[in-house]
């Protein structure tokens, strides 16, 4: 049972140990741990945002504006800072922001009943070009002293940013193992009518992942804006792509209902050890895409053929998008 | 998801044009038609209308080919990636192999009809969800055709029968992809209106166990829809070559966005069952009128987005009201007055905000009319949002602000050779007095440029030159080898001659940034011997990942002695990286702004910047456009008086801004671009 649960998971993992232990031969250099702070580091705002992700497509939802989402929270701490607010309250700001756009999308999808694909679709072409109207492709420059690093050291800043990280992960895992509202989240996404019938109001799960997603994205803005000492407009571009990626390739089902935050954070480490594992290997970059994509296939299509060789072939609805 | 929706087969009138609420987009395409025709010069023309259409081809190919895979509740995140694929396959075995071209069309058919094999495999054979294997193709073979063509390689010399397909007129009048654009259409409406095979894509869309039950060989339909989504991205991708007259890696990037819009807002469930061909139709062009009209009337084309964004919750939720009575239990449940009230309030809002920028049109309408015959100056950046081209408009609208033109800068938001084309056709449709366009792409840009010239409107390159008979003028700021040279003489001057350094470039497949890094391998294999470039890594304009990129190099290349980034955003990203690491004896130079780099040149991490005055560059392609106009720049000419740049010299048909500057420590203060 254990097993079948977390094959996914499973195989996620046997492929990190694979890349793992080549890197281990070919470039023991790769597991320096001033490496691996920066790989961390550089992940941060992926794994935040795939961390709200998971909520959202447990609940059998998606949210393809956090890229977009991301670059007005970043853009928008950015002049909260430069109007001379301390860069705590900026942050505070920024995440309400964050938390208000999770709302806007969080309440067409669930009180309008329209799919959260095409909400999301709209915030995430809407947002962005209102960004580069916005700004019209100017930099943020000119912020306080205070900004970067939030006003710390580098490495105090960075204890700071994986800490928060990490424990907001643990805290997701455990919440939605343990809380009733984390409960309500794969109750809704395995069967919205059931769920009802058990007393939980869907819609409201729904608007509450979006917000949190929302909030989520912001933090992981903030975090990766104060390690810079300048803002670009144009940030963010592909975000959406990469959490989900980690997401589905870390297990949950896009159906709803089925997966994990673990799970995730393995899909994270997947995705975010590909590029630079291939650059210590020596691999051209051109061929690097080529690459990712086929480690992600063969991946995902590895987990399938131990259910094929299982329990025989599921039907088609249950691996329905 | 949610439990799917309850459909109800109701043969009305009614119900038949629009089961899923193609007649709210009908109406809001009416109304793009009815408001542009007033505000947008040339816009309600019988040439304009074929222009539209002739632009829509590609992604109409695509769109036509997601609404079944939509239909089945499936998605294809791949489309556009097959058809950077199949056009760098069609580029290959014309130009390069130079089969005969129906072997060659037969082999990109082929390449497309392979890719939607793969994902049709993945997704009946192993059971995956499309969602993760089509991202994972997505990846895959973009990278093959990036991988196999080093990202740099850009086919052209195709035959002219080839470049008739997307660039000529049948009779002068119809675009010769209309057609070939109808038939799929026609076959598309067939085969899912009036077929088993559609009606069996439904079913299943609606409840796959259900179809299976039915008797329907459920696997291979899906099959069957995810294989001609591949076969129509090698036909989109035939189409989309012989438009542009060039392959690369980089066809087709973003399509699939662009489609996926056009089937939703077509009224296609995202949940599978519903949607029709003639909803995706309206979908498609309710975008494709509403970024033509916007570029016709001059407007910021950020408003499409935002424009779009609007259109597909304002349909959506009309759509929704429209339908209230008929709703199943489930979806009246979810309609209680208060929520009434935020959904009157909400169109309310919408309705206020369309009405508002209607005002806004009709007010700007008035105002050409007032300043009677102002030339009007297109000038075209390569990338919109680029900073670099951020503080060339700068100058260029201090140009135009001083004699007195109007200007309109537009212009794609990323490198995209085909956008750059579609926005110069509307300028000549709008009938602007000069266009100057920074080339993405010389082969794909030259024959629209011609059209123009043959139209009477001066045309000038600038940044980057397109083919010498397709303008009047190059403004000429630095040759490529040029910059190349400089870049590498300046990090000989730091590195001793010796010893290893990397390039941080943009995107792969940016055309400038390779031909730099080929003159920069030219020149260390004439003079610096003892240099090593050690590797090249893309940025993709990105500061931060230019930023991650460097601090691996750091790490993988422990003694690396110098960063070079030869994009914008690249340098101030690397400048970043080298710092954090706290490694000292790294210099970092390049190709980037003062105004972006002046921190890390006094905090003495980069040692050098080496560009041009991207504001006066701006000015001078303003100022000599508008001398151009006004008949004051005659052929033959040896130097122009371009205002307070004072007299710039003109050899042959090239403007010439002059050399490079190096900014430095000693210098960089007194420039603020």
């Amino acid at each position: 049972m254990t097993t079948s649960r977390f094959r996914r998971e499973l195989s996620v993992a046997a492929a990190i140990a694979v890349i793992s232990i080549v890197m281990a031969i070919a470039a023991p250099r790769f597991f320096a741990p001033e490496n691996q702070l920066d790989l961390l580091l550089a992940n941060v705002p992926v794994l935040i945002v795939a961390v709200g992700m998971t909520m959202t497509i447990l609940t059998g939802q998606i949210d393809i504006s956090v890229g977009s989402q991301f670059a007005v929270c970043s853009v928008l701490s950015g002049v909260l800072a430069s109007m001379g607010l301390p860069v705590w309250v900026a942050a505070l700001l920024t995440c309400a922001i964050g938390g208000t756009l999770g709302a806007v999308n969080g309440a067409l999808v669930a009180w309008f009943g329209i799919p959260s694909i095409v909400v999301t679709l709209a915030a995430m072409v809407g947002l962005r070009d209102a960004l580069r109207w916005a700004t019209e492709g100017a930099w943020i420059q000119n912020l306080p002293d205070g900004f970067q690093w939030f006003g710390l050291s580098q490495s105090g800043s960075a204890a700071l940013t994986a800490g928060i990280a990490f424990s907001l992960a643990a805290t997701a895992a455990w919440a939605l193992r343990n809380l009733a509202a984390g409960r309500m989240i794969y109750a809704t996404g395995s069967d919205a009518g059931a769920a009802r019938l058990a007393g939980i109001d869907p819609r409201r799960v729904t608007f509450w992942t979006f917000v949190t997603l929302g909030v989520l994205t912001a933090i992981a803005a903030v975090l990766n804006a104060v390690r810079f000492n300048q803002i670009p407009s144009n940030t963010g571009l592909g975000l959406e792509l990469k959490a989900i990626a980690a997401v589905v390739v870390g297990g949950t089902a896009v159906t709803g209902g089925k997966g994990s935050v673990a799970g995730t954070m393995l899909g994270v480490v997947l995705l975010g050890t590909i590029g630079p594992a291939l650059t210590y290997m020596g691999v051209n970059a051109y061929w690097e895409r080529a690459a990712e994509g086929s480690i992600i296939l063969l991946a995902i299509a590895a987990d399938s053929i131990h259910i094929r060789s299982g329990k025989g072939a599921r039907n088609l609805a249950t691996a329905r998008a | 998801m949610p439990a799917t929706l309850q459909q109800r087969e109701r043969r009305t009138f009614w119900q038949r044009w629009s089961p899923n609420g193609e007649l709210c987009i009908l109406l809001a395409l009416a109304l793009e038609i009815f408001v542009f025709s007033l505000v947008a010069p040339n816009f309600f023309t019988r040439e304009n209308l074929f222009e539209v259409i002739r632009l829509s081809v590609e992604v109409g190919l695509l769109s036509l080919a997601l609404t079944p895979v939509i239909i089945t509740g499936g998605i294809d995140l791949s489309v556009g990636s097959v058809m950077g694929l199949s056009a760098v396959v069609l580029g290959a075995c014309v130009s390069a192999w130079h089969l005969p071209l129906g072997v060659a069309l037969l082999l990109t058919l082929l390449t497309g009809t392979a890719a939607g094999a793969l994902n049709a495999t993945l997704i009946t054979r192993f059971n995956l969800p499309p969602l993760i294997v089509t991202l994972g193709s997505m990846s895959l073979l973009r990278g093959i055709a990036e991988g196999a063509t080093g990202a740099a390689i850009n086919y052209s010399n195709f035959p002219p029968s080839l470049l008739f397909l997307g660039q000529g007129y049948i009779g002068g009048i119809v675009p010769a992809q209309f057609p070939l654009f109808l038939a799929v259409l026609a076959c598309y409406a067939v085969l899912l209106h009036k077929s088993v095979i559609g009606r069996a894509v439904r079913a299943i869309g609606f409840n796959a166990p259900g179809a299976r039950y039915a008797g329907i060989p459920v696997a291979r339909r899906v099959g069957l829809v995810y294989l001609l989504a591949g076969v129509m991205s090698g036909l989109a991708a035939i189409v989309y070559v012989a438009h542009l007259g060039q392959a690369k890696s980089d066809a087709g990037t973003g399509y699939e966005l662009a489609a996926i819009t056009a089937v939703v807002l077509g009224g296609t469930s995202v949940f599978g069952g519903r949607g029709t061909v003639w909803g995706t139709m309206l979908g498609l062009f309710s975008i494709s009128v509403l970024q033509n009209g916007l570029r016709l009337a001059a407007f910021p084309s950020e408003l499409t987005g935002v424009l779009t964004a609007l259109l597909l919750i304002a349909t959506i939720v009309s759509d929704r009201l429209a339908r209230r009575p008929a709703t199943t239990q489930e979806t009246e449940e979810f309609m209680k007055n208060s929520q009434l009230a935020i959904l009157c309030g909400t169109i309310l809002a919408g309705a206020a905000l369309v009405a508002g920028t209607n005002v806004w049109l009709f007010r700007s309408l008035a105002a050409p009319t007032q300043v009677g015959k102002k030339p009007v100056i297109a000038v075209m950046p390569k990338a919109k949002g680029d900073p670099y081209f951020v503080s060339c408009r700068v100058g260029a609208e201090e140009a135009a602000k001083a004699l007195g033109v109007q200007l309109i800068w537009d212009g794609p938001v990323g490198l995209d050779a085909a956008k750059q084309n579609e926005v110069v056709e509307s300028w000549i449709t709008r009938g602007v007095d000069a266009i100057a366009v920074s080339v993405e792409n010389q082969a794909g840009i030259s024959t629209v440029l011609r059209k123009a010239r043959s139209r009477g409107i001066k045309v000038l390159t600038w940044d980057a030159d397109a083919a010498p008979d397709a303008r009047d003028y190059f403004i000429n700021q630095a040759t490529p080898q040029g910059i190349a040279e400089t870049l590498t003489d300046e990090a000989a001057r730091l590195m001793n001659s010796r010893g290893q350094f990397a390039i941080v470039t943009g995107a792969l497949s940016a055309a400038n940034q390779n031909q730099w890094i080929e003159f920069i391998k030219k020149r260390l294999a004439e003079k610096y011997p003892a240099m090593e470039l050690v590797t090249i890594r893309p940025s993709d304009d990105d500061r931060d990942k230019a930023f991650a990129e460097t601090q691996t190099l750091l790490r993988v290349y422990p003694t690396l002695k110098l960063v070079m980034g030869i994009a914008a955003p690249a340098v101030p990203g690397a400048a970043e990286a080298v710092r954090q690491s706290g490694r000292t004896g790294v210099n970092v130079i390049g190709l980037s702004l003062p105004n972006l780099c002046k921190r890390y040149v006094h905090d003495g991490i980069i040692q050098s910047v080496v560009l041009w005055n991207t504001t006066n560059l701006g000015y001078l392609t303003v100022y000599t456009a508008a001398e151009l106009v006004e008949k004051k720049l005659q052929p033959g000419a040896t130097g122009i008086q371009a205002g307070r740049l004072g007299e710039v010299v003109i050899q042959g048909d090239q403007v010439i801004l002059g050399k490079p500057m190096i900014f430095n420590k000693s210098n960089i203060d007194r420039f603020n671009f």
